[in-house]
């Protein structure tokens, strides 16, 4: 089984390999209270990546990564998942913007 | 396998991960499905027609397995459903203190805490 321990490279190559072969690509969450332990899964059957974690700010996340999940296979591995994959580098720049500069003009 | 809409789902995978704190595992899949076999798929690219195609989630405990399945205009909200569930009850996992309360100097260096160094 072929552990990845950076989380971007996860998230890049699970999302390839989505793209590859959206028809037989899952991907799976497993979690144990008891042990409080979180495995995410990602395969096409022919190749599988994972990755194991037992951090609480992995679980944030992963949460992001299901958002990707959601909007790929709902909408089709077209979906543009730029937004939210660029959510961490780019928070102050990109979503909405219409709403222009946050910071107040005219002390 | 038992198939039910969006927000029963969410309720029974609540009751799921609560039934399963002192003991157990919960699995959550998610797949890309049209929900038609091969043979329909075949007809219905054959005369032309677009395929719709729904994202499968699955979920079990081990015992009981529940699933649903979510298109493109009900994904928004089922996923803050789902996120907020997950929040709620993935409670075990550890917190990395950044701030400790220890004063090492030289252990969490890489990490760029918001160490201030006090020189009197």
């Amino acid at each position: 089984m072929v552990y990845i321990t950076s989380w971007d490279e996860f998230v890049e190559r699970s999302a390839q390999l989505f793209r590859a072969d959206p028809d037989s690509t899952r991907y799976v969450m497993k979690y144990r209270h008891c042990d409080g332990k979180l495995v995410l899964k990602v395969t096409d059957n022919k190749e599988c990546l994972k990755f194991k974690t037992d951090q609480a700010q992995d679980a944030k996340k992963m949460e992001k990564l299901n958002n990707i999940f959601f909007t790929l296979m709902s909408r089709g591995p077209d979906a543009d998942v730029s937004k939210l994959q660029g959510k961490n580098r780019q928070k102050h720049n990109q979503g909405k913007e219409g709403e222009g500069n946050n910071s107040f003009v005219g002390c | 396998m038992v198939l039910l809409q969006p927000d029963p789902f969410l309720n029974e995978l609540t009751s799921m991960f609560e039934h399963s704190t002192e003991k157990g595992t919960v699995w959550v899949t998610l797949k890309r499905s049209s929900l038609k076999s091969k043979v329909q798929r075949n007809k219905m690219a054959a005369a032309g027609e677009p395929l719709e195609y729904r994202c499968l989630i699955r979920a079990t405990n081990g015992k009981k397995t529940i699933s649903t399945s979510v298109g493109p205009k009900d994904h928004q909200r089922f996923q803050a459903s789902y996120a907020t569930i997950l929040k709620a009850h993935m409670t075990s996992l550890k917190k990395r203190e950044r701030k400790d309360k220890k004063k090492v100097p030289g252990a969490d260096k890489k990490e760029g805490g918001s160490k201030k160094p006090k020189r009197a």
